[in-house]
């Protein structure tokens, strides 16, 4: 029974740091960027005032957020899908000894530490048709392709995001088999388990945690896209590419109104905090593993 | 056969690391190329030059030895405090029932937030805590943007682990910060190197928090790159050479930690 | 032990972090008691000429008028897309952090409330059209730096021999018959009108001419961005249309506007400009003369110098040539600095906008690479820069200003976003200039 004493005590004592930290770096800035949503605060007015649900009716009947809330959407999934996907084969891939693995295993991890917005200005360069290696690439070999034409632009986007993204679901996923018991897997094989049961029947569910963690994080990020989009299209032509982090920016930085802005951030949380639990009950489930 | 099947491994992961790298080798190549050779069309090769290393390294104007401490500095410092919060409060969230699923909930929301939204927030919060401007401020910023993912990949690290592990511990006397920090952490090391490179990487690579709370002293890299982004248009050479030189430290982060990421020994050693 | 020591390292590492360099934590770091008339004076500007030019005045500053009034400036450098931002966020936490702001005449009625008017600067040395620009309710709300009017860059040596080969008319002709539905002579670029400027650009591109010397006849700064506005205005502008009427009512659904609109869709369309267009700007525009794919292109004032440097473009400096904008009318603002509300060594800050206002601290600038607002020194500092008496007198002769409004610099974004499906012809011109006009319409106010 002392056993339960000491845990009730430890559990505070290790969850401290993050009380703290909480308190004083996360509290306080949700709570003023959510008070924010609820006043007129722009650059154009002086005077801040108390202006109630306003900003969040302006921004829910603006054709423009609901445009960008779809193509954020539709973006996030498509990615996160492929990514998640790509990046636990290549994890299979290389969880096994073979010459090489060291220097490969590092590069598959390169995308991840360009800056993404100096990625972007790199993405510029590498496609533009007058000086880009792409499209002088393809025009060798008879492909004369303009990549940023309007039909071509959003599946170049999704191409590049999948391009940055893949080895990050794959770093998450390698982890995971990392930490998985070799000798279950082995002893799978011993007992004559096909590599595909073994990988459907074993692999998979025991791996379920992480492979939910790594979609769930490249979802909540990807439907946070910003720097490269932004860098590349700026959300255009019209506002066929802008993503709701886009939408946001322009309307705080370039309009000036950072209570509408605010609110728009606080409509996507509140619209996707009902999913959240969906997915970390898959991830985490506090006390006893199963 | 056996050894036919791996070399085909090789060629595979190799072609697939070669592809994802496309942007970066490029980035390579126009970073030796004078603005001249730039201007003539991506496959034009003529002198190389290393006038633009030399820009990235400060000829511009531009304190970038600076910067690049600045970035250092707030990576690993971002990486510490993310670790030291993350890992115990986990735990204590996933085993020992604090927060319940609350905590996991919570910081997964937040990261759905666009950061911008804190923009204003944080402003002012460091300006009142007298951090604007400063390596500590952005680390607390930086710790901040990346304890979400932290708690989330750790609260499935620490839900893979089975329980009997602990419970073994516990008959053996230990107690719960014992288990925590000799049992456990050595299991879960493949996946705290894989949140220490993740975290590293983003404090590294954070641009709107650094926009945001620095002006000159604490000015990291990513911004630093930025003065190469001008009025005139994008000064391609020195911006590359910029992004090339940028990548070595998270390079050589990811390098140092690759010994736990890859050989999976200190996993395996516990486990058997 | 393990763990204990793994803590304690963690613990030590981050107080090493923490402690090592916390150099600047004044919070609001602006230096100088308030008011005080001295200390250090923060300036934000963005990097290129204007930042170097600038750069290397504040250093003259320092080191003369500075050290006599014990005054130090610092500043700030961001990149161009970030400076606005990071301005915007300042000003909406009534930041005293920076003293100086850097303006454009684009932005000024917007930044209008955090900054303090200047009321006693001497603005009479600069170009009227920039100082006004950066009036706002009657009050000089920012003092200019340099001046940013569009040109039409073309390839000279490309224009002569279809102007002196008289055999290739009749060919010419045939093409701008399809292009624009009228038989026509090439002109020089100088006497272009928009439907010249449309034949043009079918010419030089390999799909209505395939003995064409160039890919494409032009380059479209077409993308979803606030500065393709202004070029685009120029087109509408010169096509006799404009942002309001003259009683200040949005004027965009007009058929000047639509006939503006039209010029770049019939171009994008046709494939006269890359269909990579759509996604261009300022850099693009450089890359495409610069590679001598493209024959011409409108493109700010600042881009030439570049163009001209045989290191920075090998294949076409020399070739290239400057004339005024086709309908010869040309978008200009001013880039400025401003003093913010809330600073505190206003005094100070004050004295060093004096010192900028004058002809000597201009001149620095001008010989530093900057294109200052001052006619006068733009004459004097010739040998320079070539494009210096084009600058001035194309400002003077063919330079409009679009009205300042609190909500201009939003207005700019919101045209592009309105229009920019339409440029590349995503979208027909008579709905999206109604989406613009509204939306122009709501931000007058």
């Amino acid at each position: 029974m002392s056993t339960r004493t000491t845990s009730r005590l430890s559990k505070w004592v290790l969850g401290s740091p993050l009380i703290v930290f909480a308190l004083i770096f996360v509290v306080y800035p949700v709570y003023q960027g959510i008070q924010t949503g609820f006043y007129s605060l722009s650059l154009q007015n002086p005077d801040t005032l108390f202006t109630g649900l306003e900003n969040f009716g302006t921004v829910l009947t603006d054709p423009g957020f609901l445009a960008a809330a779809k193509f954020t959407l539709l973006f996030a999934l498509a990615v996160t899908a492929i990514e998640t996907v790509l990046g636990f084969g290549l994890a299979l891939l290389v969880n096994r000894e073979f010459p090489g693995k060291k220097v490969f295993f590092t590069m598959l991890l390169v995308p991840i530490m360009v800056a993404p917005a100096l990625l972007g200005v790199m993405f510029r360069l590498l496609l533009n048709g007058d000086i880009g290696l792409v499209p002088e690439v393809l025009r060798g070999v008879g492909l004369d392709v303009s990549l940023f034409a309007p039909n071509t632009v959003v599946p170049l986007l999704v191409l590049l995001d999948v391009l940055q993204w893949t080895p990050f679901a794959f770093l998450i996923m390698y982890a995971g088999l990392q930490s998985f018991p070799s000798d279950v897997l082995e002893a799978a094989q011993v007992d004559g388990a096909g590599r595909l049961r073994t990988l459907r029947s074993i692999v998979v569910p025991m791996m379920k945690p992480i492979i939910f963690a790594a979609l769930f994080l490249r979802l909540i990020d990807a439907i946070r896209t910003f720097d490269v989009v932004y860098v590349l299209t700026a959300g255009g032509p019209g506002t066929k590419t802008t993503t709701m982090s886009i939408y946001i920016y322009k309307t705080a930085f370039e309009s000036g109104q950072f209570g509408l802005a605010a609110a728009a951030s606080t409509i996507v949380m509140v619209v996707l905090i009902p999913f959240v639990p969906l997915f970390v009950k898959r991830i985490a489930t506090p006390g006893a593993a199963e | 056969m056996t050894k036919r099947r791996l070399w085909g491994t090789t060629v595979a992961v190799g072609l697939i690391a070669i592809l994802v790298n496309v942007p970066w080798f490029n980035t390579l190549f126009v970073s030796f190329k004078s603005d001249g050779d730039i201007s003539r069309g991506a496959t034009a090769a003529g002198t190389p030059t290393t006038d633009h290393y030399a820009n990235a390294l400060g000829a511009a104007g531009y304190d970038f030895p600076r910067f690049f401490l600045n970035s250092a500095m707030i990576a690993l410092g971002a990486v510490l405090l993310v670790l030291l919060i993350a890992i115990p409060s986990t735990y204590s969230a996933i085993r020992l029932g604090f927060g319940g699923r609350f905590v996991m909930n919570a910081s997964s929301g937040l990261r759905l937030l666009p950061a911008i939204f804190f923009a204003v927030p944080y402003f002012l919060l460091m300006s009142n805590l007298r951090m604007l401007d400063t390596v500590p401020g952005l680390i607390l910023a930086n710790t901040f943007l990346n304890l979400p993912l932290a708690i989330i990949l750790l609260s499935a690290g620490f839900r893979d682990v089975p329980i009997e592990v602990e419970e073994a511990a516990k008959v053996d006397g230990a107690n719960t910060y014992r288990i925590l920090y000799s049992v456990l952490m050595p299991i879960l090391a493949p996946s705290l190197v894989a949140v220490a490179v993740l975290v590293f990487i983003f404090s590294w690579n954070d641009y709107l928090f650094a926009l945001v709370l620095s002006s000159s002293n604490a000015t990291p890299i990513t911004l630093g790159a930025a003065n190469f982004v001008t009025s005139t248009g994008i000064r391609w050479g020195d911006i590359s050479a910029t992004a090339v030189l940028s990548t070595l430290p998270p390079v050589i982060f990811a390098v140092f930690a690759q010994r736990y990421l890859v050989s999976g020994l200190s996993a395996g050693a516990v486990k058997g | 032990m393990k763990a204990a020591g793994l803590v304690i390292a963690l613990a030590t590492g981050l107080a090493l972090v923490g402690c090592a360099p916390s150099t600047g934590s004044k919070a609001g770091g602006s230096g100088g008691e308030q008011g005080s008339g001295s200390g250090t004076v923060k300036m934000v500007l963005w990097p290129g000429p204007e930042g170097d030019a600038m750069s290397k005045v504040v250093d003259a500053y320092n080191a003369g008028q500075g050290s006599k009034d014990k005054i130090k400036v610092e500043m700030t450098l961001l990149s161009r897309q970030d400076t606005f931002s990071k301005e915007a966020t300042l000003m909406a936490a009534k930041s005293n952090q920076q003293d100086i702001y850097f303006v454009a005449s684009y932005n000024v009625g917007q930044y209008a409330n955090s900054l303090d008017p200047l009321t006693s600067v001497d603005a009479s040395n600069y170009f009227p059209v920039a100082v006004d620009g950066l009036k706002y309710q009657d009050k000089q709300y920012a003092l200019p730096l340099d001046v940013s009017n569009h040109f039409l860059l073309y390839r000279k040596d490309l224009v002569d021999t279809l102007l002196g080969t008289k055999s290739q008319w009749p060919a010419y002709q045939a093409v701008a018959q399809r292009a624009i539905g009228e038989r026509r002579d090439p002109k020089p670029a100088a006497e272009w009108d928009w439907n010249d400027y449309t034949a043009m650009a079918a010419w030089f591109s390999k799909t209505a001419n395939p003995s064409s010397p160039t890919r494409y006849g032009t380059i479209l700064q077409a993308k979803n961005l606030l500065y393709n506005t202004m070029i685009w205005d120029d087109v509408l502008w010169g096509s006799g249309g404009s942002w309001t009427t003259p009683d200040g009512k949005a004027n965009l659904d007009t058929p000047a506007a639509a006939k503006a609109v039209g010029v770049y869709s019939t171009i994008y369309k046709n494939g006269w400009t890359s269909k990579d267009s759509s996604q261009a700007e300022f850099p693009e525009t450089q890359a495409a003369l610069k590679a001598g794919t493209t024959a011409f292109a409108l493109q700010r004032s600042a881009g030439f110098a570049e163009l001209n440097d045989k290191t920075k473009s090998p294949l076409v400096a020399g070739k290239l040539a400057i004339a005024p904008v086709p309908g010869q009318k040309t978008h200009v603002h001013a880039l400025a600095v401003a003093l913010n509300k809330y600073s505190e060594n206003k005094d100070a800050a004050t004295k060093f906008l004096n010192y900028l206002a004058t002809k000597d601290a201009m001149s620095a600038y001008a010989e530093a690479g900057g294109i200052p607002a001052m006619p006068s020194v733009l004459q004097d500092k010739a040998s320079i820069n070539p494009a210096f008496p084009q600058i001035a007198e194309s400002i003077d002769k063919y330079g409009y200003s679009v009205p300042v409004f609190p909500n201009t610099f939003q207005a700019y974004s919101k045209i592009a976003e309105s229009l920019s499906g339409a440029w590349v012809g995503q979208q027909d011109a008579g709905p999206a200039l109604k989406t613009a006009n509204a939306a122009l319409e709501k931000l007058l106010g």
